[in-house]
């Protein structure tokens, strides 16, 4: 029984608009995020913005995480709902940007140090190892990011996000480009990280719908309207309300199946 | 066979053994077709390698030798200084127009500014040395420059988002994170130095210097010594390139990860 309840709202996009030129990219996108709750776990929010290639996914992966203004509307986060500011949401790029010039150690206490903890050498080593062993990467810490696989440097730059204290993440395309085991764990780790604190946010921007809805308790579509320019939220779907939210064995549900089919019809 | 037909092969990688082995044949072809074609105005290798032996041998070689090397080093050292310092401020919309102009300065050429550095300066040395740095830092900025221009914005945004403020992303990305690309283009920039060396040691004759000695040979129609000094400035320079290679992979082990072998 997945009993849940909605609580404040966490981040909402207002009337989002982005235009270059002449030509719209984005247009009335409005979306919340609320505090999902449930009894005896840190449930995080695991939200999903399913559309085409060029829709115009990661301009509003770039206004949400408040490195790109918008013509018009705001992007407000937190319970106290103030307007986005860069470095307040974490993102994790399609092609998992680190420092190359530094190891994965250094580049996860680049992140720790952000979170301005004020910890003691010994405490950073052991925040730093606690978590490579969590997500598998204790071996890796001393190497640099051109030797590890893109699935580890995957993970390495979710956690290096996840130290920095952002309890919102935006990313981008996380199961592109790996294989089928590998898209497996980054939806465990994906998971793990939602659940470790309740404020914890995810936001996955992807054309992958089986895999993105899979894990997440709100899909929202991005497409465009017959007539209309540019992109909006076409289609919201709240996976929790359908009772498809949280269920390890989603993929073999057919209602899963039903809202796969209804959200390509909406792309 | 199957090594000859890899070795006409596109892109085909060769392992270090038969590399090597492929360098020694095409130097020593070489070597044969320069001595069949020589014997005329051109000196042959055999009077190079006699020449090379003799300016060796000569009790001022070492003079000569230490006055290019220690100009070199220390044209080089102030230049990518203050190369550097430029590049680094490009950042700072400030000094933008300072380095562009700077980047321009690449087509000034030295000769027309003889004339001006001589009254700039107190000796010889300072002459020589002014003009050298002259000289080499236009290359070096741009060539520092097109190293910052091709970093990717996502590496700044990364800053952002670990709340990096500009200052820190400048140093994090540009100045930390280039540092090995510094050396790189010290190793490529280095010809340029050698190149003015023997011209810039003309102006002042009294310090010697290999410069000065080509001079001086191609003043005698020497041309043996010409080409043995040409020698002796080949093999410093594969030297330093190998050494600054070398520095830089030591230094920056992360450089060796990603380059094709």
């Amino acid at each position: 029984m997945n009993t849940y309840s909605k609580h404040e709202v966490l981040l909402s996009a207002e009337n989002i608009q982005l235009q270059y030129g002449e030509k719209v990219v984005l247009r009335d996108v409005n979306f919340r995020i609320q505090d999902i709750r449930r009894h005896g776990i840190n449930q995080g929010q695991v939200v999903s913005l399913i559309g085409r290639s060029g829709i115009g996914k990661t301009q509003l992966f770039r206004i949400l995480s408040g490195l790109l203004r918008p013509g018009a509307g705001e992007v407000r986060i937190d319970e106290d709902q103030h307007v986005v500011k860069p470095g307040e949401v974490g993102i994790v790029p399609q092609n998992y940007i680190l420092f190359n010039h530094r190891t994965i150690y250094q580049n996860l206490k680049i992140g720790l140090d952000s979170a301005q903890l004020n910890l003691s050498e010994a405490e950073t080593k052991s925040t730093i190892a606690e978590y490579a062993a969590t997500f598998e990467l204790s071996e890796h810490l001393k190497k640099y990011p051109a030797q590890l696989s893109g699935g580890q440097r995957q993970r390495a730059s979710i956690i290096q996000q996840v130290l920095t204290g952002n309890k919102f993440i935006l990313l981008d395309e996380p199961f592109s480009g790996l294989d089928v085991l590998m898209i497996d764990r980054v939806m465990e780790l994906l998971l793990k990280i939602s659940t470790l604190s309740e404020h914890n946010t995810l936001i996955i921007v992807s054309h992958d719908i089986e895999n993105a809805a899979a894990i997440s308790d709100m899909v929202w579509v991005l497409g465009a309207e017959e007539g209309k320019p540019g992109a909006t939220i076409v289609k919201e779907y709240d996976l929790c309300q359908m009772g498809l939210a949280w269920k390890p064995e989603i993929r073999s549900d057919m209602r899963f199946v039903e809202l796969l089919t209804d959200i390509r019809k909406h792309l | 066979m199957q090594t000859l037909k890899h070795i006409f092969e596109p892109l085909r990688l060769l392992n270090k053994r038969t590399l090597t082995l492929l360098i020694v044949i095409e130097v020593l072809l070489a070597l044969v077709a320069w001595q069949l074609s020589g014997g005329g105005l051109i000196p042959t290798p055999a009077k190079v390698l006699a020449a090379l032996g003799d300016i060796v041998q000569r009790p001022d070689f070492p003079d000569n030798l230490f006055a290019s090397l220690t100009l070199t080093i220390k044209g080089m050292g102030i230049s990518i200084l203050i190369a550097l310092v430029i590049s680094y401020l490009s950042i700072v919309p400030f000094f933008q127009p300072l380095a562009k102009f700077v980047i321009k300065c690449r087509y000034l050429t030295l000769t027309g500014l003889i004339f001006l550095f001589t009254l700039l300066t107190q000796n010889g040395h300072q002459l020589k040395l002014s003009l050298l740095i002259f000289g080499i830092v236009p290359f070096f900025v741009t060539s520092l420059l097109s190293v910052i221009d091709n970093i990717h914005a996502q590496e700044f945004e990364l800053c952002t988002t670990l709340r990096m403020n500009s200052w820190k992303a400048l140093w994090e990305v540009v100045i930390v994170g280039r540092l090995d690309q510094v050396f790189e283009v010290m190793r490529q920039n280095f010809a340029i130095a050698w190149l003015m060396i023997t011209s810039v040691e003309g102006l002042s004759m009294s310090e010697g210097g290999l410069g000065v000695m080509l001079i001086k040979a191609n003043k005698y129609v020497q041309l043996d010594v010409v080409f043995g000094t040409l020698v002796i400035i080949f093999i410093l320079g594969i030297l330093f390139d190998y050494l600054l290679g070398t520095v830089r992979h030591w230094l920056f082990p992360y450089t060796k990860l990603t380059v094709r072998r």
